[in-house]
């Protein structure tokens, strides 16, 4: 195989691109409630909830149009899904506000015990929908990649950069909510609120600002973001729901947010830099270099090597983890 | 406490035992029941059933209202002294009239079987019948009372408050099992339902549904199998509980416990399949490699946390990643290509599963019957050898030798069980009968190890300098450093421990045959390791607490089996359980605050000490 052919680097580029996208949404995401000083473990299972709702959303939708006529194609249908998505995860993450703000939980805990309702609960719904428990029935509407938007470019998107630029309009919102959650979180006064509250609650509170409202709003954000990181997961990179989908990725994603320094260009690094390298990883996983468990573990050894060089230079939100009392 | 709080319990008691089933007169295959609630019979399957006189459970339903109206005007309007007793007696009574009932029902269910059968029928009639909802609330409601009753003589108003560490699990069980019986009301059907129910019919059935879901969750406890079926799958959960606690009393999140259990599993195969000699010398070096190979994958986050700063819960998750793609290496081919070289691996059992090669007779753990003297189903006798060992260690360890120092006390304790050993080899068994579905259970030696672990679980952290270190370190890390521990040695000490205990869940597995053969199979319910989280939190990181835990689970696991089989509920509800409880223990329960606050609770307590010096004075 050779490494630097035209077709091994756009299949790299691409890959890694749709790699990056669920880390970039989950990362952005946990940036906010971090921000906030809220420890949101939960990612995991926020992802998982959001795969699930958008798989079966859409698998509902869809199922009496195909019905009538198994070739119909409704362009809303996927959307709804992300929708769904989008809603579960923020129920997710409100049960874990709830918790964690106004019970004051441990919130590793509390973060652990969503994400092992995350294991267990799809596969009840699994049954009850589709008499199995591990995989959801396949869905025909999936999130489309730009090219069929736009027929009047094929030629352009048969290059090799257009083959690179023919993704999901998921993996454009991704990255362009890089800087619009730059200007959010720094150049709005909601977004100093938010700091604020993440470094020194008791200070902010002086100030007439709302602690546990801007927390539960960190939260929710991360539920919102973290929700399409699922839906893409599901309906975009394949068809359907598998159990326990999200395979660390929430965790994966909260070391590129610690590795990017809760910063969202810094996070665009770092999950690149994790893209590329789960990408590569399945580009050389045909080809007999290694064995392919060893490169399976990549990613995840990538992470924690990650974790023990950096974090000492990062400096963390001075309020995480803790519970602001009044 | 509100005043309005004991009429409204009662009210809530009434209306719900109203639209309850209080008996399962008879239930077939699938669920379907003949339920009997008091305001009539309730029959969705159209099941056939005898004549059945229960005329007088509508009428102890009244009773019930009545005693319910008592007890609430006795709270509201009497006080002191005659309101205690009031409620001593309403307490009392519900529950000499709740076994009342109990026995009629069970009386009238035998004289109609005894009749059936007198009349020529081959089978009794009703089958698998038994009390229900309505019962259960009523001995619960009888329950409170006493307990509201305890509460208000002197010094009792704390009660709740000092036996906090069982409150508050048991609220966060009572509340996940609720959460619970919603999902299974929402997403099951009634069983067997041919034509449509009375609203009345229809409560009834939902809640016998749901009453049923939990009934065959606890089902096994009644059978010895069962408890046996429980023990067995309890065991890998103490170990890993016991884990999980170990971390949290050092303020660490072990959540690597499923990575430690597979290293564990690894070692232990390597021994199993490798080390020669005798079983005297195996068989503990194969335990040893178990708690050596977690030991060695649960110190590394240990020491990334102490050397780097790097937080151990994203790194234990990633080593259990890890560990799951070594087991992958060594069990699912056995040729691999390195940078184009083939190497062969010599571990891999030839076929198509993935799992091990047989591991050594020597290195295997007896079954649990076969420690007691049985060789398997039928007739045998039980051997006192190991029922009195354990007899003369814990006597020994409590009563003989209490005088001494921690090590010669444990030492002489040891010695006593090894005496006590040998004498019961020597003594005559008891001859008794060994069922098949009973031999079947591969419970195994592995359960011994893992209550040992227990016993060491409680002597490293409350009998030893170490432990009183590693608990200092939890409570107050700076004051601890301060005070002269050593954090970083600490941190990787403890993550080494914590391994240890997941990695010795692997004996239950790989060398004790817990999943039907003696190998390291690629099934191997690594998922345990989670449960550990739950089993550590529910228990309140306290030895017998992890127990008790482990045990409960154990019991819900092989309850989900039968769940899936008569309802078609997946097991995982179980799952879906011991994740609520956990929400539910890191919400406190969504109790006050001096429930979960050590401070907070001594200063509630305080507050209500000058009531009880007054009783003193």
């Amino acid at each position: 195989m050779d490494i630097l052919s035209t077709a091994f680097l756009v299949a790299l580029v691409a890959g890694a691109l749709r790699q990056t996208t669920p880390l970039l949404f989950t990362a952005l995401g946990g940036m906010f409630n971090e921000r906030s000083g809220v420890v949101n473990i939960a990612l995991e299972g926020i992802i998982n909830f959001g795969a699930l709702a958008a798989a079966v959303t859409v698998q509902l939708l869809e199922a009496p149009y195909l019905a009538q006529d198994p070739n119909v194609r409704i362009w809303w249908i996927p959307w709804v899904g992300v929708l769904a998505a989008i809603v579960a995860g923020v129920i997710t993450a409100w049960i874990h506000a709830v918790v964690s703000i106004r019970y004051r939980a441990d919130q590793i805990v509390s973060g652990t015990a969503i994400n092992m309702l995350s294991f267990g609960l799809p596969s009840i719904v699994l049954l009850f929908l589709y008499h199995n428990t591990t995989a959801s029935k396949e869905v025909v509407h999936r999130i489309l990649p730009i090219s069929s938007y736009l027929p009047f470019l094929q030629d352009f998107f048969a290059t090799p950069l257009g083959r690179i630029l023919d993704q999901s309009p998921l993996v454009y919102l991704a990255f362009v909510l890089v800087p619009v959650t730059y200007f959010a979180l720094f150049k709005t006064p909601w977004g100093l609120r938010l700091r604020s509250v993440g470094e020194h609650p008791e200070a902010a509170d002086s100030l007439g600002i709302n602690v546990f409202l801007m927390r539960y709003q960190g939260v929710l954000l991360s539920g919102v973001l973290a929700g399409i990181a699922g839906a893409y997961l599901s309906i975009d990179q394949i068809n359907q729901f598998i159990r326990m989908m999200a395979a660390g990725r929430g965790f994966i994603a909260l070391a590129a947010l610690i590795f990017g320094k809760w910063h969202p260009f810094g996070i665009l690094g770092a999950t690149l830099l994790f893209g590329f390298a789960e990408a590569f990883r399945i580009q050389i996983e045909g080809a007999g270099v290694l064995p392919s468990p060893i490169l399976q573990a990549f990613p995840y050894v990538l992470t924690m090597l990650v974790l023990a060089g950096f974090i000492g230079r990062a400096r963390p939100p001075a309020a995480i983890g803790k519970p602001y009392e009044k | 406490m509100s005043r309005a709080l004991v009429p409204l319990v009662s009210l809530f008691f009434a209306l719900l035992a109203a639209v309850s089933p209080w008996f399962v007169i008879k239930r077939a295959f699938g669920g379907k029941g003949v339920l009997l609630a008091p305001f009539g019979l309730v029959n969705p399957g159209g099941t056939r059933v005898p004549e059945f006189d229960l005329a007088w459970v509508p009428l102890a339903f009244w009773v019930w209202v009545a005693l319910a109206a008592l007890a609430s005007l006795a709270y509201l309007f009497l006080k002191g002294r005659a309101r205690v007793q009031a409620l001593y007696v309403l307490g009392g009574l519900g529950l000499l009239f709740f076994a009342l009932e109990a026995f009629l029902f069970y009386r009238q269910v035998a004289e109609i079987n005894a009749a059936a059968l007198e009349a020529g029928a081959r089978r009794p009639p009703l089958k698998r019948y038994s009390l229900s909802l309505g019962l259960y609330l009523q001995f619960f409601y009888a329950l409170f009372l006493l307990v509201l009753a305890r509460m208000h003589t002197p010094g009792g108003a704390g009660l709740l408050v000092r036996y906090r560490g069982v409150v508050v699990p048991a609220v966060s069980l009572l509340l996940a099992m609720v959460a619970g019986g919603v999902l299974v009301w929402l997403l099951r059907p009634i069983p067997g339902l041919r034509e449509p129910l009375s609203t009345y019919g229809y409560l009834v059935a939902k809640l016998d549904l749901v009453t049923y879901t939990f009934q065959l969750l606890f089902g096994p406890v009644l059978t010895l199998p069962g408890l046996f079926q429980s023990a067995l799958i309890a065991t890998p959960l103490i170990f890993t509980g016991l884990s999980v606690a170990f971390g949290f009393k050092a303020g660490l999140f072990n959540i690597g416990a499923p990575g430690q259990l597979i290293m564990g599993a690894v070692f232990a195969m390597f021994a199993g399949l490798y080390l020669p000699g005798p079983k005297l010398l195996v068989l503990p070096a194969a335990i040893a490699a178990a708690a050596l190979g977690g030991a060695f994958w649960g110190a590394i986050p240990g020491w990334l946390k102490a050397r780097f700063g790097a937080h151990e819960v994203i790194n234990t998750i990633m080593m259990n990643y890890v560990a799951l793609s070594v087991m992958l290496l060594l069990l699912s081919k056995n040729e691999w290509s390195f940078f184009g070289h083939v190497v062969h691996f010599p571990f891999k059992a030839p076929g198509y599963e993935p799992k091990s090669l047989e591991i050594s007779e020597a290195a295997r753990i007896p079954l649990f019957l076969n420690l007691l003297g049985f060789k398997g189903a039928g007739p045998g006798e039980l051997s006192l050898a190991l029922p009195l060992a354990l007899l003369l260690l814990l006597l020994g360890y409590y009563l003989f030798f209490r005088k001494l120092e921690l090590g010669p006390r444990v030492l002489a304790s040891l010695a006593a069980a090894v005496a006590g050993y040998l004498v019961g080899g020597l003594l005559p068994g008891i001859p008794a009968q060994v069922g098949a579905d009973l031999a079947s259970v591969r419970l195994n030696g592995a359960f011994l190890i893992a209550l040992f672990s227990v016993a060491f679980y409680n002597f490293y952290m409350w009998r030893t300098k170490h432990g009183f270190e590693l608990r200092a370190v939890g409570l107050a890390p700076k004051a601890a450093e301060y005070a002269g521990v050593k954090i970083t040695q600490k941190l990787v000490l403890t993550m080494a421990i914590a391994g240890a205990l997941a990695g010795l869940a692997a004996t239950h597995y790989v060398l004790g045959g817990g999943i039907d053969e003696y190998r390291f199979k690629q099934s191997i319910p690594y998922n345990v390791g989670f449960d550990g989280i739950a089993v550590a939190l529910m228990g309140q990181n306290t030895p017998i607490g992890v127990t008790l835990a482990a045990g409960l689970f154990g019991v819900l696991l092989t309850g989900g089996l039968q769940l899936n089989l008569q309802l078609g509920i997946s097991r995982e509800l179980v799952l879906v359980l011991e994740a609520l409880i956990v929400l539910f223990i890191a919400a406190g329960g969504f109790l006050p605050r001096y429930f979960t606050d050590p401070l907070l609770a001594a200063e509630f307590l305080k507050r209500l000490a000058p009531e009880r010096e007054k009783e003193v004075a």
